[in-house]
């Protein structure tokens, strides 16, 4: 089985690899003893979110996030591919995820794109220290994937507005002080040009935050509701009329298809391959190990190749000669849709590895790694609905890549 | 042939894939030359009159370079790497180059690998030059591509060796002018030998092959005298191992090639057809699959030039990344024509339509050296470690 990939790089990044691999062993704190969510999706407890805010910690006071930040706003002004090390790094060592993922992979990127000098210093170093917890208030009840029909709006007042309406599938709102929101300035604008961004704070008046259960049965995701809810004038980000242009940046940096982020991206990698064949090694199937079983290797190879084709296009990415000319963002573009089919195709193959052992769930004493892939599993759905459906992002790639006609 | 130690347990491939200006030069004027010489009318009158071997155009290939491109400068090539090879390899699938382009690499990667230096001097610059066209015959009845599956024999006599059996699916095998397959000794060892054309026991039956700007032939070998010098004479099984690694890697490189022209004919074709009053790339029935096809290509890609960086930089993982890269791109390409064809609905179905030339060279191009199912099959023993 082949080992985490690292390319061909220079010595002093290979040092810093070392050192980064050398901190995460003595530092990727042992299990808690409590279920523990499986991303950011699922953050239901304190003590759970306590013991995320406190890891997050740990990694930024070792300096290892927001490397490629600025130091003026608490990173450390190095290459992106610093940042990138720590994140494989991260992802090798089986570490926690890092809980603050709004703030550091989408709220943090867009405010150092759009961003006063004011709100760079005042909100970024509290991202990365995971003091100030983001959430992110775009969809709504009846704005989904038609993202831009939303209808909370955002009344000026003389020192600022009130933002009245209702957002859903807010993951982290229970725990957060700022939310990344949209909201209409102008009803009488075209559908677009009417939307703005604001950095919205969550200990504002009239703000109710309902948890949402999820198919899991865990909580961790919410929904929000804005009653004459007062934000400042600061709280604009850009212009009056931007949000929609803002918004677009910040589903890129959502869907992977723009890095700068903060640090800690999870996407199905070489370790979670590894899992499945290590599950597959220690499962019975009809009286031998799933392992031996021609099928089932022969699945397990298609997924890693894909999972081994995803990696290198990310890599080939950023090598623009060895894309096509006619499409150079169709390497970038393609990254979320792929990404997260192949981790629920990953994780739905892992269920039928396990066999009726798979119908086992949460909280039995003989579920298999503790129900953790049919837990997975579901937990998929998160990743292929959120920041834009499969659907979606195939109507952004037919159109906006290949030039197909679109479809609204 | 291949055992586990040669196979990679890292899959390092160099951070910027070892891609320089040069590679961009080298497809710019790949595609220049291809779109003039061999546009899809040119590449139609070719294969609609079984011109599969084209003089004039081959000749104009190997002036420029191609059919020597990675064999040294020693040799008469022009000692590229083979991300070099998978670029040209790429445009020239995207036009169908007809011709024996296939077989000759491969009968040079052979003979680099497995002869000695009087055997490649004797070879080698012919076939860089496009003089001497030449060929590997890998294949038995019954299709295997590893050295099981040899049953000619080679039976030593005075002075040289005598040669018997049958030998299929010969890329351009009744044009060649050299020869390379295996042949099993009487010890039971399986050694490489170059046999020269024409020979009065050698015949070469064209096969009627789906392709036919690919073809092919089955070769008998009916007691072929050759000289004791036409058995190579460095290791068999790593000059075949080389051959296979690098085969693979060449044939998903120009599969890519072919499915991303089907890919840009079906786009066109969405945009340009109409029907319920509306351009049909407009419902998401045929958009979707041209996305997926789409991105079934771009990872084929990131494969084929993974495989050809890691071949070039000399990693261990570039074998089992030429495999991944075949296994896929065959199956892309296998998509990408099959939906290709659909998606232009009953023209799609007619002689006319381009679409069936790409469909005949990927329903050949999936099985040679081993079919994705082969592949996989060889993956997994690395994947499971056993």
């Amino acid at each position: 089985m082949s080992t985490r990939p690292e390319e061909t790089e220079s010595k002093e990044n290979a040092e810093f690899r070392r050192d980064v691999r050398a901190w995460m062993a003595a530092n990727k704190p042992a299990h808690p003893g409590f279920k523990l969510p499986q991303s950011f999706l699922e953050v239901e407890s304190e003590r759970q979110f306590e013991f995320l805010r406190a890891w997050q910690r740990k990694v930024y006071d070792a300096g290892y996030l927001g490397l490629d930040w600025p130091a003026e706003y608490g990173g450390k002004g190095d290459p992106l591919k610093r940042q990138r090390i720590v994140s494989q790094e991260l992802n090798r060592a089986g570490a926690p995820f890092l809980v603050n993922v709004i703030g550091l992979q989408w709220a943090g990127p867009t405010i150092l794109a759009f961003g006063t000098e004011e709100q760079k210093k005042r909100h970024l170093q509290p991202i990365l220290s995971c003091e100030e917890i983001w959430c992110q208030g775009f969809s709504e009840p009846g704005a989904g994937s038609d993202l831009a029909s939303l209808t909370a709006t955002a009344e000026p007042t003389a020192d600022g507005w009130l933002v009245t309406g209702h957002k859903v599938w807010t993951t982290l709102a229970h725990v957060a002080k700022w939310m990344i929101l949209l909201a209409r300035t102008d009803q009488a604008a075209h559908k677009y040009a009417g939307i703005s961004y604001f950095l919205f704070p969550m200990d504002a008046p009239g703000v109710t935050v309902q948890p949402l259960v999820k198919m899991t049965g865990e909580g961790g995701f919410n929904q929000v509701i804005f009653d004459q809810a007062p934000m400042p004038k600061s709280a604009l980000l850009g212009q009056l009329g931007q949000g929609w242009q803002i918004a677009m940046t910040t589903l890129t940096f959502e869907r992977g298809a723009a890095e700068g982020t903060g640090g800690g991206q999870a996407t199905p990698s070489e370790s979670s391959i590894r899992a499945v064949v290590d599950l597959a090694q220690r499962v019975r199937r009809e009286g031998r190990f799933a392992a031996e079983d021609p099928v089932i290797r022969d699945r397990l190879v298609q997924l890693w190749i894909q999972e081994e084709g995803l990696r290198l296009t990310g890599q080939r990415a950023r090598v623009a000669g060895l894309n096509m000319d006619d499409r150079p963002l169709a390497t970038r573009l393609m990254n979320k849709l792929v990404y997260s089919e192949l981790g629920q195709n990953l994780t739905e193959f892992a269920c039928e590895v396990l066999g009726p052992d798979a119908a086992l769930w949460l909280g039995d004493p003989c579920a298999p790694d503790k129900a953790e892939w049919p837990r997975a599993y579901m937990n998929s759905f998160g990743v292929t609905i959120g920041g834009g459906t499969s659907e979606v992002q195939r109507n952004i790639i037919g159109e906006r890549v290949l030039g197909l006609p679109k479809t609204k | 042939m291949s055992t586990k130690s040669s196979q990679a347990l890292r899959l390092e491939v160099p951070t910027d894939f070892g891609f320089t200006e040069e590679h961009a030069l080298l497809r710019q004027e790949t595609r220049r030359f291809l779109n003039e010489r061999l546009p899809m009318g040119e590449l139609r009158k070719l294969a609609d009159a079984g011109i599969a071997f084209d003089r004039g155009l081959w000749k104009e290939i190997a002036e420029l370079g191609w059919v020597g491109l990675v064999l040294p400068e020693s040799m008469g090539g022009a000692g590229l790497g083979w991300l070099h090879l998978a670029i040209l390899l790429e445009e020239m699938g995207r036009r169908l180059v007809p011709g024996p382009f296939l077989g000759s690499l491969l009968a040079g990667v052979a003979l680099r690998e497995g002869a000695n230096d009087a055997q490649q001097a004797r070879w080698c610059p012919g076939i860089a030059s496009g003089d001497l066209v030449a060929t590997i015959a890998l294949t038995e009845a019954g299709g295997a591509f590893e050295t099981s599956g040899v049953a000619g024999t080679a039976d030593p006599v005075d002075g040289g060796w005598v040669l018997r059996g049958r030998k299929t699916h010969v890329l351009g095998g009744a044009d060649a002018g050299l020869v390379v397959a295996p042949f099993r000794e009487p010890s039971g060892a399986v050694s490489l030998f170059a046999v020269e054309t024409p020979n009065a026991a050698l015949t070469a039956e064209r096969e009627t092959c789906i392709d036919a700007t690919r073809p092919t032939a089955r070769l008998s070998f009916d007691a072929v005298r050759v000289a004791r010098d036409a058995r190579l004479e460095g290791d068999a099984a790593t000059a075949w191992n080389a051959v296979l690694v690098r085969g693979c890697a060449a044939i998903a490189a120009e599969s890519v090639g072919g499915a991303e022209s089907v890919l840009l004919t079906a786009r066109d074709y969405a945009i340009a057809r109409k029907q319920f009053d509306r351009q049909i790339g407009f419902f998401q029935a045929i958009k979707y699959p041209i996305v997926d096809m789409m991105c079934g290509i771009e990872l084929a890609r990131s494969l084929a030039s993974g495989a050809a960086a890691a071949l070039d930089a000399g990693s261990p993982g570039a074998e089992t990344l030429a495999r991944m890269a075949k296994a896929h791109a065959s199956d892309v390409f296998a998509n990408a024509v099959r939906k290709g064809v659909q998606i232009h609905g009953g023209y799609g179905f007619t002689w006319d339509c381009d679409v069936h030339y790409f469909f005949r060279r990927a329903m050949w191009s999936r099985a040679m050296l081993g079919d994705a199912i082969h592949q996989r099959r060889k993956l997994a023993d690395v994947l499971f470690d056993r």
